[in-house]
C-alpha cells in the first residue's frame, strides 16, 4: 500500500527558508536600478581592464617585501587571537560555563562581529598610528569574533564521553577537560585556525588601504596615481598566489584531520 | 573473617517503568571473580552501574566497604575513549586520579608512562601506542579502555563486555590479564559476559539473570573452594 504524505509535509524549516530566500531575492530586483545614462558598459570594461595588462614586473621586489609584511601581521594577529579566543570560547559554550557568563560573553562576540575588518583597521590606525601594529591590533580583534564563536561551537559539539569517564575514574575537573575533553575538540579547533589565517591573509591585503601596514598600501598608491593599472595588478597576482598556496595547503592538512578523526590511517 | 569489599541488601532495579532485578542480596568478596550473565536487556549493565555507584538503587542498598572510592574502577561497555588522543595518552589518563593538574598538564611522570606502555605491550598493542584511537579497530580499542581502568590500580573492577569485540583466543588472554591483575591486589573483579566457555573458565561465582522475570536471577559457584 502506498501511502501519500501530505502536500504541505515538502513546507519543512528548510523549504520555506528556501521560498523565502527566491521571494526576497526577486523582490529586492526592483530596488536595483543603474545610472539610467547610456553607457557603453562592455567598452568601459574593456578599456579599463586593459590597462592592468601586462603586469608591470619592475616592481616585483617591493611587493614582495610588502607581501611579506602582509603575511607578518596575520600571523602574529592569527596567533594572538587563537590565544585570546581559547579563553573567550570556554567562557561562550553552553556546555561549560555557567549562564550568568555566557550570554554577555555571546553578546561581546556579537558586537566584535558586527563591525568589519577595514573598520577595525581604522580604529586601530587612529589610535596606534599607520603602521603594521594597526594591522595586528585590528586583525586580532576581528579574528576573536569569529574564532572564538568556531570555537565555543566546536566545544559545545565535541564528545563528552571521555570527559565523563575520566571524572568517574578519578580526575579533577581540569584534568578531564584538557584530556577527556580538548583532544576530541582539538583537531576542529585547529582546523579552524588554518582557515581563520589564511582569511587573515585576505584581510591584511585589504587594510594597508587604510594605512595599517601590508600590501594593501601599495594596492591603494597604484589605484590612485595615473596609469598605474599594470602595477596594481601585479600586486593582484602576487597575492592570488600566496592565498592560493594557503588554500592548497589548508585544504590538505584539513583533509587529513578529517581522515584521521573519521578513523582512515594516517599518512595517506 | 575479612569483611566483603562491597555487599547489597534486597537490591531492585529499575529502568523508566521496567523492573530488571528484585531482591539480589550478594557479597564480592576478596579475591573472587564474579560473572555476571543473562540475555541482553536483562540488566547486567544497570547492575553493574549500580554497583560501581553510577546509579541509585531503586530498591534496597548497595553497601561499600572500600576505603576511599578510588580502589573502584568501571570498564564502559561503549568505552568513552577520547578519539582523538593517541592510545598510550587514553591509557594514561587512568592516572590523573593520583597527580595534580600542574604535574600532569605537560607531561606525565616517568613512572606512569612506563607503567602504561607495560600495559599496552601486555594487552598486545605495542605498535600502537601513538595512534589516534579514532584510527583503531574495536577490539583494540577495548583493549585501550581495559589499560585505562586497570591503571588507576582498583581493588574493585566493573567490565562492562571487556572482551565482547576480541577473537576467543585474545578474549581469553585479556580475561586472565584482568582476573591477574585484580586479584594479585587480593581485589575483586566484576565482569559481564555472553560467553559461557570463558565464565566456566574464568568465573568463581555467576550471577544469572532472567529477561523475564525480576525474581528469576541465579547465584552460582564454579569453584568448589568458594562460599
Amino acid at each position: 500500500m502506498k501511502t501519500e504524505l501530505p502536500w504541505h509535509s515538502k513546507f519543512d524549516l528548510l523549504g520555506v527558508t528556501f521560498i523565502l530566500f527566491i521571494l526576497g531575492s526577486f523582490s529586492s530586483l526592483l530596488a536595483i536600478e543603474g545610472s539610467g545614462r547610456d553607457l557603453d558598459y562592455i567598452g568601459n570594461l574593456l578599456r579599463f581592464t586593459g590597462q592592468f595588462f601586462p603586469p608591470d614586473w619592475s616592481i616585483i621586489d617591493r611587493t614582495v617585501e610588502g607581501l611579506l609584511e602582509t603575511v607578518q601581521i596575520a600571523l602574529v594577529s592569527t596567533l594572538l587571537a587563537i590565544i585570546i579566543s581559547i579563553i573567550l570560547s570556554i567562557c561562550a559554550a553552553g556546555t561549560i560555563a555557567p549562564f550568568w557568563l555566557l550570554w554577555p560573553t555571546r553578546m561581546l562576540l556579537n558586537m566584535i562581529r558586527t563591525i568589519p575588518s577595514l573598520l577595525w583597521a581604522l580604529l586601530a590606525v587612529v589610535i596606534v598610528g599607520s603602521n603594521p601594529l594597526a594591522g595586528v591590533i585590528a586583525l586580532t580583534f576581528y579574528s576573536v569574533g569569529y574564532l572564538a564563536k568556531f570555537f565555543s561551537e566546536t566545544f559545545e559539539a565535541a564528545n563528552t564521553d571521555a570527559q565523563k569517564a575520566l571524572r568517574s575514574l578519578g580526575a579533577s575537573p581540569l584534568q578531564a577537560f584538557q584530556f577527556g575533553l580538548w583532544p576530541n575538540a582539538r583537531p576542529i579547533i585547529w582546523s579552524h585556525c588554518l582557515w581563520m589565517l589564511e582569511y587573515n591573509v585576505r584581510s591584511a591585503s585589504i587594510i594597508g588601504y587604510v594605512g595599517a601596514g601590508g600590501i594593501g598600501l601599495h594596492l591603494k598608491l597604484y589605484a590612485e596615481s595615473a596609469d598605474s593599472w599594470n602595477k596594481f595588478s601585479l600586486v593582484l597576482l602576487c597575492i592570488l598566489f600566496i592565498v592560493t598556496i594557503l588554500d592548497l595547503t589548508g585544504e590538505k592538512i584539513r583533509k587529513s584531520i578529517r581522515d584521521k578523526l573519521d578513523g582512515k590511517p594516517s599518512g595517506t | 573473617m575479612t569483611l566483603p569489599l562491597l555487599s547489597t541488601e534486597e537490591l531492585g532495579l529499575r529502568v523508566e517503568k521496567r523492573t530488571l532485578l528484585k531482591n539480589l542480596s550478594i557479597s564480592l568478596n576478596q579475591g573472587t571473580f564474579v560473572a555476571v550473565t543473562g540475555p541482553s536487556g536483562s540488566g547486567k549493565t544497570t547492575l553493574l552501574r549500580t554497583l560501581a555507584g553510577a546509579l541509585t538503587p531503586a530498591e534496597g542498598k548497595v553497601i561499600s566497604n572500600l576505603d576511599s572510592n578510588k580502589s573502584l574502577a568501571m570498564i564502559f561497555q561503549d568505552l568513552q575513549l577520547a578519539d582523538g588522543a593517541t592510545a598510550i595518552n587514553n591509557v594514561l589518563g587512568g592516572s590523573l586520579g593520583r597527580h595534580s593538574f600542574l604535574s600532569t598538564m605537560f607531561r606525565f611522570p616517568a613512572k606512569e608512562r612506563k607503567e602504561a606502555y607495560h600495559l599496552l605491550a601486555k594487552f598486545k598493542l605495542s605498535g600502537k601506542t601513538n595512534q589516534w584511537t579514532s584510527t583503531l579497530s574495536r577490539g583494540e580499542r577495548q583493549r585501550v579502555a581495559a589499560c585505562r581502568t586497570l591503571l588507576t590500580k582498583p581493588h574493585l573492577l566493573f567490565a562492562d563486555e571487556p572482551v565482547s569485540s576480541l577473537d576467543p583466543i585474545l578474549a581469553e588472554e585479556v580475561l586472565s590479564h584482568l582476573k591477574s591483575s585484580i586479584l594479585s591486589r587480593n581485589g575483586c573483579l566484576v565482569c559481564s559476559l555472553h560467553n559461557d566457555e570463558q565464565v566456566a573458565q574464568f568465573a568463581d561465582i555467576a550471577i544469572i539473570l532472567d529477561a523475564t522475570e525480576p525474581n528469576g536471577w541465579k547465584l552460582e559457584s564454579l569453584k568448589e573452594n568458594i562460599k
